[in-house]
C-alpha cells in the first residue's frame, strides 16, 4: 500500500468524524423555544388566512382560534356565551338586538370597538363567500357608542345570538383595504392581529401554521406557548407521523383507520357527533314545478319511500361502511345539536317485515324478478353516489342500500359518479326551471355550531332552486320554519323544530342514514386535560372550528417537547458503520488486486468465452 | 453542417413545445367547467357562479380563450391558482427548488451506483456476483416507487426510528444557522432520495450493463489486451468511456420526465416539491395549477430531449460527421 493512499482514506477517515460532529451538535442548538409547543398534523390547509376568500372548512380552524364571534359559544353546550359582546338584550318585538361590547383589545394593543363590529358584519357579512347568508334580514346596524351595537332585522331572527357566524375583524387594519383587492388577492400581514389566545406569526402555506400566544388576552393563560399546524402530503402521512410521536394531535382521521390508531401506545382515539349527516335522498320534485325532471315517478309515492325507509338497517350501515365510527340517525337534525333535539315520533326502526306489508297494501306486487310493481310502475330506481375515491363511505353505503331495498322488493341500481356530476344531476335545469335528473341519491350536508337554521332550510320551499336536493315543498313545514327562525326562547324553538322533524319523518324526502363523526386522535404522553367539550362528555378534543375555550385547559404531557432526538444516535452509529465498512471494502479490495493479478486474467477469458449468453434477458 | 444539424433538433424542439402547448388548452377545456364545483356552494346564485366564469374568462368564445391563453403561456403568466389564489408562477417557483434537489440527488446516485454496477456485472457475466445484481435491479425495477417507499418509510421511521417519515424540515425549528438547516434537511432527504434512486436505479444498470457487455466483445478490447495492458486499465480506460454513451442520454432524457415521476414519492414523503403541487390541484381541480405543472413537465422533457441530443452531439464523434 503506497503513502498516497493511506493519505487519502485518512483523509476520508477525518472527514467523516467532522460530519459525524456537526450531526451531533445543532441538536442541541436548535431548541424550538421555551413554552411547550401543541403540533397538529394534517393533510389539507387553509390556503389562505383571508376570511373573504377561503373557502376550505379548514380555514375555521384557524379563524376559530384567531377571533372571536359576537356572541361565542359555551364549551359546555354550544348555547350563547360572551364573545366580544358581554350581554344582549333582545327587545319585545325581537326585531331589535342590543349588544354592549366587553372591554377588550386587540392582540397590537386597540381597543375593541363596536365600530369594529359594525365593519365585520356588514363587509364580511355581505362579501366573505363563507359569510353572506346570516346577515340577510338585517335592516341596519347602528352603534351610538363606542361600546354598544344596535341590530334591527326586518322579522325577528334567532340567529342574530347565537347564529351570527361572523368573525370580527379589526377595522383599523381590514378597514383600510379596499374592498376589490380583500374579495381577491390580500393576504393579512402578520402577526395576524385578533382577539383570541393565539394568533397566527407565520403561515407557510402548504407547510406550517404557527400560532403564538396573544399577548394582549385576558382571559385564562393557555399552557401550550405556541401551536404549530404541520401539513403532510396524505392522510396516512398524518396518522404515522403522530404514531412516531412527530405530531402530538390529528384534528381528523379516517374512519377506516380509526380504530386501529386508537389500540397503539400513547394514543387515545376521540369519536364525537359533529352537525353533519349523510342521507338518501329522493327527488321529489313535483310535476308542475319540474315538468322535464328525468325521474321515477314511483319514488314520489310515500308508501315507496316508508318502505324503503323500514328496509334499511342504519346500524348495519354504520358498522360496515362507517367502521362503525358514525352515529345512527333518526331524522333530519343530528343529535348534536343538544339544545334542539328530540327522538323524532317516528324513527323508521329495521322492520323488513313491515315494509313488504306497506308494499303489498299499496299494491305494489312482485314480479317474475321479485321487483314489485304496479300497473307497470316497476320500482326500479337509480341510485347515484360520489365515487369511492371521494368518499368510501357513501359508495359502500348505497351498495347496502341496494342490498337491502332489494330483500323487500325495490331495486336501486347503484351508480358511482363524481362530485361534479352529482352536482350536474341535482341542480340541471331546463328553461330556467329546475329539472332534477334522478331518482335517488346519496350525498350529506354539514350545518352551523350552534344555530340549526341551515340545515332546516334545505327542506323549505324558498331553497328550491337554491339548495334544497329533494325539491321537497310542504307549507305547513314553510311555516314552521320562519316561526322557529324568530323564536328566541330555546325552549319554545325546540318545540317547533320537534314538529318540523315530525313532518319531514312523514313525508321522507330524505332518509337520514348517520350523523356524521368528527374523529381525532391525540398523544396521551403529549396532551394531557383533555375533557371532550362542545358538547361537554361527547364532544371533540378542543373545540375545533367553534371555539377556543377548550384549547385554554389543554396541558403539555409528560413527555411534551423530546420529539424524534432519540433518533439521532442511532443515526450516528449506523453512519458510522457505513463509513468504516465502506473504508474496509476499499482497503481489502485494494489489496487483492495487487496480490492476484492471475484472476483477472480469468476472467477476460470468460468474458470472450461466452459469446451471447446472457445478451438476450435484458432486452 | 453541425449547424444545421442542430437547429435542426432545435426546432424539432420548438414544434413539439408548440404542440403540447395547444394540446393543454384543449385537454383542460375538455375535462369540464372548472365552476360547476362551485354550483353546490352553498347559497352560490347563478349571478355569483356567472360573476365566476367571467373572472376566470370562461364566458369567452373558444377562439377568445385560446388567444388569451397563448398570449398568457408566452408571457410565462399561467394564470391564478383557483385554490390559493397566488399566481401558477410562484407555486412553480416555490416547488421546484425542491424537486430538483430530490430529483437531482436521486438521479446522480442512480446513475453512479447504477452504472458501477453495471460495470461490475458486465465483467463477470455469468458468475454469481453477476446474477445477484441483476436480480436486485430487475428488483428494484420492477418495484413501484410506492411501495418502496412505504417500506423504507415501515424500517426506518417506524421499526428503527432513526429518520423522519416525512416532510423536508424538522417543522417549527428555529434554525442557528444555515449549516444545521442543511443537515436538517440532509435528514428528510434520506429516504425519499433512496426510493428514487432505487426507482430509477434498474434502468442504468441494465443500460450500462448491457452496452458495456457490447462493447467488451469488440475486437479493439482484445487487441488492447494483447498489448499486456492490465485489465483493469483495459475496463476503465477503453470500455467504460464507450459504453457510457446510452447511458448519458438516458439519464439527461431521464431527468426531464422524472421531475414529473416524483409524483408519488413526494406525496408519500410529504416532499413540497412540484409532485405534490399536482397531486394537490388534482384533488382540489385547481385547474390552472394542474395546467402549469403540465406544461412544466412536458417543457422539462423537451428540454432535456435536446439537452440529450446536444451531448451526443460533443461525445459522439460520428453525429458530428454525419
Amino acid at each position: 500500500m503506497n503513502s498516497k493512499r493511506i493519505r487519502n482514506i485518512a483523509a476520508a477517515v477525518i472527514a467523516a468524524l467532522a460530519l459525524l460532529g456537526a450531526m451531533a451538535l445543532p441538536a442541541a442548538a436548535d431548541e424550538q423555544g421555551d413554552a411547550p409547543v401543541l403540533s397538529i398534523g394534517w393533510a389539507q390547509d387553509p390556503q389562505t388566512l383571508n376570511p373573504f376568500i377561503g373557502l376550505d372548512e379548514e380555514d375555521y380552524t384557524i379563524w376559530a382560534i384567531n377571533w372571536d364571534l359576537l356572541v361565542n359559544f359555551d364549551p359546555e353546550d354550544l348555547s350563547p356565551a360572551p364573545g366580544i359582546a358581554e350581554s344582549w338584550k333582545v327587545s319585545d318585538d325581537k326585531k331589535t338586538v342590543t349588544f354592549k361590547i366587553a372591554d377588550r383589545k386587540w392582540s397590537d394593543g386597540v381597543p375593541v370597538t363596536s365600530a369594529d363590529v359594525k365593519w365585520s358584519l356588514e363587509t364580511l357579512g355581505s362579501e366573505g363567500e363563507l359569510f353572506t347568508s346570516y346577515t340577510n334580514n338585517v335592516t341596519s346596524i347602528t352603534t351610538p357608542d363606542k361600546k354598544t351595537v344596535v341590530i334591527k332585522t326586518s322579522k325577528p331572527d334567532a340567529r342574530i345570538v347565537g347564529g351570527l357566524l361572523i368573525y370580527i375583524l379589526p377595522k383599523h387594519i381590514w378597514g383600510k383595504v379596499p374592498l376589490s383587492e380583500l374579495t381577491t388577492t390580500y393576504q393579512p400581514s402578520l402577526p395576524l392581529v385578533g382577539t383570541g389566545p393565539f394568533i397566527v406569526t407565520e403561515f407557510d402555506r402548504g407547510r406550517l401554521i404557527k400560532m403564538d400566544q396573544n399577548p394582549e388576552f385576558d382571559g385564562k393563560k393557555p399552557k401550550f406557548g405556541q401551536l404549530q399546524f404541520i401539513k403532510y402530503g396524505n392522510q396516512d402521512a398524518v396518522e404515522r407521523a403522530l404514531q412516531l410521536g412527530e405530531i402530538d394531535l390529528v384534528p381528523e382521521v379516517q374512519a377506516s383507520t380509526f380504530k386501529r390508531l386508537g389500540e397503539q401506545d400513547n394514543i387515545k382515539t376521540v369519536d364525537s357527533p359533529s352537525p353533519a349527516f349523510t342521507e338518501l335522498a329522493f327527488n321529489l320534485c313535483p310535476e308542475k314545478l319540474c315538468p322535464d325532471a328525468q325521474v321515477n315517478p314511483a319514488i314520489r309515492d310515500l308508501p315507496v319511500r316508508q318502505a324503503i325507509a323500514y328496509s334499511i338497517d342504519r346500524e348495519r350501515i354504520n358498522q360496515i361502511a362507517a367502521s362503525d365510527t358514525s352515529f345512527v340517525a333518526n331524522g333530519l337534525l343530528p343529535s348534536y345539536y343538544k339544545s334542539f333535539y328530540e327522538d323524532p315520533e317516528n324513527t323508521y326502526p329495521f322492520d323488513p317485515e313491515k315494509a313488504k306489508q306497506i308494499l303489498d297494501d299499496a299494491g305494489y306486487l312482485p314480479g317474475d324478478d321479485g321487483i314489485r310493481e304496479k300497473d307497470g310502475d316497476r320500482l326500479s330506481f337509480n341510485l347515484y353516489t360520489r365515487t369511492r375515491s371521494e368518499s368510501a363511505y357513501n359508495a359502500q353505503a348505497a351498495k347496502l342500500v341496494a342490498e337491502m331495498a332489494r330483500d323487500v322488493g325495490i331495486e336501486f341500481k347503484v351508480q358511482e359518479v363524481s362530485v361534479d356530476k352529482l352536482t350536474e344531476l341535482t341542480v340541471r335545469q331546463v328553461d330556467g326551471k329546475p329539472a332534477p335528473d334522478f331518482d335517488a341519491f346519496i350525498w350529506g350536508w354539514g350545518g352551523d355550531a350552534y344555530d340549526p337554521s341551515f340545515l332546516l332550510s334545505l327542506m323549505t320551499t324558498g331553497e328550491i332552486g337554491g339548495s334544497s336536493d329533494s325539491f321537497y315543498s310542504n307549507a305547513e313545514y314553510d311555516k314552521l320554519f320562519n316561526e322557529q327562525s324568530g323564536e328566541f326562547d330555546v325552549e319554545k324553538r325546540k318545540e317547533i323544530i320537534h314538529r318540523m322533524i315530525n313532518r319531514l319523518q312523514q313525508d321522507l324526502p330524505y332518509i337520514v342514514l348517520t350523523e356524521d363523526p368528527n374523529l381525532q386522535a391525540y398523544r396521551t404522553d403529549r396532551i394531557a386535560n383533555v375533557e371532550p367539550t362542545c358538547p361537554s362528555g361527547d364532544g371533540d378534543i378542543f373545540c375545533e372550528q367553534a371555539g377556543y375555550a377548550p384549547l385554554l385547559d389543554l396541558a403539555p404531557g409528560s413527555s411534551s417537547g423530546d420529539e424524534g432526538s432519540s433518533g439521532n444516535g442511532v443515526l450516528i452509529a449506523i453512519i458510522a458503520a457505513l463509513v468504516i465498512a465502506v473504508l474496509a471494502f476499499v482497503l481489502i479490495r485494494h489489496r487483492r488486486r495487487r496480490d492476484e493479478p492471475l484472476e483477472v486474467e480469468e476472467e477476460t477469458l470468460e468474458v470472450e468465452e461466452q459469446p451471447d449468453g446472457t445478451d438476450g434477458e435484458e432486452k | 453542417m453541425s449547424v444545421r444539424w442542430l437547429s435542426g433538433k432545435v426546432a424539432a424542439a420548438a414544434l413539439t413545445l408548440l404542440f403540447v402547448i395547444v394540446f393543454n388548452f384543449f385537454l383542460f377545456r375538455v375535462m369540464g367547467d372548472p365552476t360547476d364545483q362551485l354550483a353546490r356552494l352553498p347559497r352560490a346564485t347563478p349571478e355569483e357562479i356567472q360573476k365566476l366564469r367571467g373572472q376566470y374568462g370562461l364566458d369567452k368564445p373558444m377562439l377568445g380563450q385560446f388567444t388569451d391563453y397563448m398570449g398568457d403561456t408566452a408571457r410565462l403568466d399561467f394564470g391564478i391558482s383557483q385554490r390559493s389564489r397566488r399566481t401558477v408562477t410562484d407555486e412553480i417557483k416555490d416547488a421546484l427548488p425542491w424537486t430538483l434537489l430530490l430529483v437531482g440527488t436521486g438521479t446522480l446516485l442512480a446513475t453512479l451506483l447504477g452504472s458501477w454496477m453495471g460495470v461490475k456485472a458486465a465483467t463477470r457475466r455469468g458468475k454469481h456476483s453477476d446474477q445477484a445484481l441483476l436480480g436486485f435491479n430487475l428488483f428494484t425495477y420492477a418495484s413501484p416507487e410506492y411501495w418502496i417507499g412505504i417500506i423504507l418509510i415501515l424500517v426506518f421511521a417506524v421499526w428503527i426510528p432513526i429518520l423522519p417519515s416525512g416532510l423536508q424540515v424538522t417543522p417549527g425549528t428555529e434554525f442557528s444557522n444555515f449549516f444545521s438547516q442543511a443537515l436538517d434537511v440532509a435528514k428528510h432527504l434520506i429516504l425519499p432520495a433512496t426510493a428514487m434512486t432505487l426507482m430509477l436505479i434498474g434502468q442504468y444498470f441494465l443500460i450500462m450493463r448491457s452496452s458495456m457487455v457490447d462493447v467488451l466483445t469488440e475486437d479493439f478490447i482484445t487487441v488492447k489486451r494483447a498489448t499486456g495492458m492490465r485489465w483493469d486499465r483495459v475496463v476503465n480506460r477503453h470500455a467504460v468511456p464507450n459504453a457510457l454513451l446510452p447511458l448519458v442520454t438516458l439519464s439527461a432524457i431521464q431527468f426531464g420526465a422524472v421531475v414529473a415521476g416524483a409524483i408519488t414519492i413526494e406525496t408519500i414523503f410529504s416532499w413540497p416539491g412540484l409532485g405534490e403541487l399536482t397531486y394537490q390541484a388534482i384533488n382540489d381541480k385547481d385547474f390552472p395549477v394542474l395546467q402549469g405543472t403540465f406544461l412544466f413537465f412536458s417543457f422539462a422533457v423537451i428540454l432535456a430531449n435536446l439537452a440529450a441530443d446536444c451531448l451526443y452531439f460533443f461525445l459522439d464523434p460520428r453525429v458530428q460527421g454525419r
